[in-house]
Parts: structure tokens; sequence; C-alpha cells
């Protein structure tokens, strides 16, 4: 996995863009990565997401799905750094990768309640570790998948 | 949206109005409001978490915190929730087990009051 090079705008190959021709539905947020800031995102996250027609049982799994994995990074956060929120859409599927910067820690703990609502939350959640300073999460949640609660 | 928090004390038992959102930067106040009102001798608190909008597992986190707290003193903390979204989360870390969950606070004072 470490070897492995994953940017969003390769991830989603294939990937139609939004509805109006020739726009690309990718939105980059940059936020201080400190908690204060999670409400934004989410709101972020709500809104975008809407634009694709997620229910609003789906809306509200992306929100905590967003704030989970970012509660996760903040703790190993460098202070004074930025957190990153890139948010790619596609005509199913929202993908969102949040990364910060780090000191030595590159992934994130998987035996804790929030890896537990995260990956319960999102149709696929993976802890991305392309460098050795920054940690990164990569969730997707696609519009048709019924998933129990 | 913030946090606000407001406590009241009926016979035994404590109960702890919160509204607003529950996340990594607010649920440190939660977390001091337990562990304060632990301290002051309320063992059995009852969370009314109806007007709550968004709760994450750093909330979880604080509930079974203080869970741990009242337990240490033969209490009990227990939840008024309705709201669907925020169940969610409490069956998906099946937390639905370990806490006592009521439709509203008349129902977990009722209930309450036939432990004593």
């Amino acid at each position: 996995m470490t070897d492995e090079t994953v940017t969003p705008t390769e991830e989603v190959s294939g990937a139609v863009p939004g509805d109006v021709a020739g726009i690309r539905d990718a939105v980059s947020v940059r936020l201080p990565a400190v908690s204060a800031y999670l409400s934004v995102l989410r709101t972020a996250t709500a809104g975008l997401a809407a634009r694709l027609d997620f229910t609003l049982d789906q809306i509200e799994d992306l929100r905590i799905a967003v704030d989970e994995a970012c509660a996760m990074l903040l703790r190993h956060a460098v202070p004074g750094t930025d957190l990153t929120a890139e948010f790619e859409l596609t005509g199913q599927e929202m993908s969102v990768r949040v990364e910060v910067a780090t000191v030595g820690v590159t992934v994130p703990k998987r035996d804790d309640f929030a890896w537990m609502v995260l990956t319960a939350l999102a149709d696929d959640v993976d802890a991305v570790s392309d460098s050795p300073d920054h940690m990164a999460i990569v969730l997707r949640k696609r519009r048709g998948a019924a998933r129990p609660a | 949206m913030d946090l606000k928090l407001d406590h009241r004390t009926e016979d035994r038992l404590t109960i702890v109005e919160v509204e607003g959102e529950i996340d990594v930067y607010t649920a440190p106040r939660l977390r001091e409001l337990l562990i304060d009102l632990v301290n002051k001798g309320n063992f059995h608190l009852l969370v009314n978490m109806e007007k709550v909008d968004f709760l994450d597992s750093t909330g979880l986190g604080v509930l079974v915190g203080g869970l741990k707290r009242v337990r240490a003193h033969d209490g009990s903390l227990e939840l008024v929730c309705t709201q669907e979204r925020i169940l969610k989360i409490f069956r998906i870390t099946g937390l639905t087990k370990v806490f006592g969950i009521y439709a509203s606070v008349d129902e977990a004072k009722e209930a309450h009051g036939k432990d004593k």
C-alpha cells in the first residue's frame, strides 16, 4: 500500500463529470486542521451530496463519515497546518479524500468507535499512506447502494 | 450550531439537556459537565438528546466515559432519544445494549422510579 500513489483524479477512472457538459465536478476545501472547523466541512459535504441527489439519510451518512474521518486525522495533525478535503462527484458516487500533515503517524487506528462508524456509513474506506509525513483517508459513497442501518 | 448544555435535578435523577451538535470540538464541554456532576455526587444521570442535531463517535466516547464514572458509584447514565439518525450511531457501535434508551424524560423517570 505504501508504494501506491493515489490521487483523486486518477482514482475515479472513467468518471463522467457532472451534469453540465465540460465541468469537472471536483471540489477542494482547505481548512485549518483544528476541530472548530469540522462543522463547516460537514455543511460543505451535505451541500455537495445534495448535488448528486443523495437521499437525506445518505447525506447524513456522508456528513458523519467525513466528520469521523477528519476527527481521526486531526488527532495526529501537525499544529498550524491545514486539513484538505477533495470531493469528486460522478453520476452515482461521491469520493472524498481527507488529508493532514503528521509527524511519523501515517495509519489511523482501526479498533475504535470512529473507524467502526466510518466503515459502516461509507461504502468503501481506504487509509492511504503514500507519504511518510501525511495521513489520508479516502471514502466513497454510491447513491444506489443500500446498506442496513 | 454550537452546543447548549443545561441540567436540573428531580428527586435523585439529574437530567442533562443537550442541544446542538456533539462533535470532536464540542464534546469536551459535555465531558466536563458529566465529570463535574459526578464529582458533586450526582450518580444517576439522564441525558436528553432529543435536541441533538449531530452526534459522532467522540460524543459516544464521552457518554461511555460518563457511564463508567457513574457505575463506579453504583449509579446510572441513561438516554432519551427517538431520533433515528442519532440512534443509528448507537446501533452501529452496539451501544444500544449498553445504555438504557427511553422515548421521553417521563418514561425514563418512571423506569428509574421503579428501579429505586
